[in-house]
């Protein structure tokens, strides 16, 4: 990440215009990551209710911890590579803007807390599902909302 | 650079976010060898003594996003070194190499035991053991950089 801190935006199109290639890339990734939980997971409640608990009246079973934990697992990861490089990128962009600090803050944080949520939704009550959908969602378009700010800024001048 | 210190935000949650990774991590390894069936102190008396059976296919499964994961995460954490003014590059460098090597041990651990050279499951918890010390050390001399 360092070559994304130091280098002169200004004498370096080719740089400007991998930012804005990783950061269109990702705009999508986090799109498409909502579709792929709401196929995994579910994205309303009752489907994420079914998902977790499973549903006697109609022979479901609730979803393995194995399993669960395995998404939450690979969620951390991939979380943390997207949201390193959105945030990086929006502070380099940003550095003066008084919202920065609170946008990186929230973003990180939504980022951290829906795998955690998820989680403690499966062993405690269908309240958390409430949670994590909020912060799943919010946290999703929070990074999309940054990437297209950065889109705007490296090339709508 | 104007607001350098706004980067330390994302240092702090990239150490959260491992410590999240190395804590799930360690949790599904244990759920693999019976841990939902029994206590931990258990759980590590049968990796011990009666690992969990694994074909090559499965080592490879498990190990081929790991190599991609735990190298990837290990270079951003480590990388970090590089601003450091607290510790010396050469004393990163060192800790750095070891962490990948502990990596690749714990990665490649359970393949002795897949391929017979050990009957039982000490080497998989000692290789686990070591790379969670070792990062743990590691994201410590991040933040103490901070």
């Amino acid at each position: 990440m360092k070559f994304l801190v130091s280098k002169d935006l200004e004498h370096s199109s080719l740089l400007a215009n991998l930012m804005g290639g990783v950061i269109f890339t990702l705009f999508f990734y986090l799109l498409l990551d909502i579709v792929v939980h709401g196929y995994v997971v579910g994205l309303d409640a009752a489907t994420v209710a079914t998902t977790l608990y499973g549903n006697s009246e109609e022979f479901i079973e609730p979803i393995l911890i194995d399993t669960l934990l395995l998404q939450v697992h690979i969620d951390l990861f991939m979380s943390l590579l997207t949201i390193m490089i959105v945030a990086a990128i929006y502070i380099r962009l940003y550095n003066t803007s008084m919202t920065t600090r609170w946008l990186v803050h929230l973003l990180f944080i939504l980022g951290l807390l829906s795998p955690i949520l998820l989680m403690v939704a499966y062993f405690s009550t269908i309240g958390f599902v409430y949670v994590w959908l909020v912060s799943f969602v919010m946290g999703h378009f929070l990074g999309m909302m940054m990437s297209l700010l950065i889109l705007k800024k490296l090339f709508l001048k | 650079m104007k607001n350098l210190h706004l980067y330390n935000i994302v240092i702090v949650y990239m150490l959260v976010f491992v410590v999240a990774i190395l804590v799930s991590g360690v949790w599904l390894f244990l759920l693999s060898q019976g841990l939902s069936n029994s206590d931990v102190l258990e759980t590590l008396k049968s990796v011990i003594y009666t690992p969990d059976p694994r074909s090559l296919h499965s080592f490879i499964e498990v190990a081929t996003p790991h190599m991609f994961a735990m190298g990837t995460i290990l270079f951003v954490v480590a990388h970090f070194m590089l601003f450091s003014t607290k510790v010396s590059q050469k004393f990163s460098l060192i800790v750095s190499l070891f962490l990948f090597a502990a990596a690749l041990f714990n990665i490649s651990a359970y393949l002795f035991i897949s391929f017979g050279f050990f009957v039982s499951g000490w080497i998989k918890l000692f290789s686990m053991g070591l790379f969670v010390v070792v990062s743990v050390f590691m994201l410590g001399l991040v933040a103490f950089s901070l």
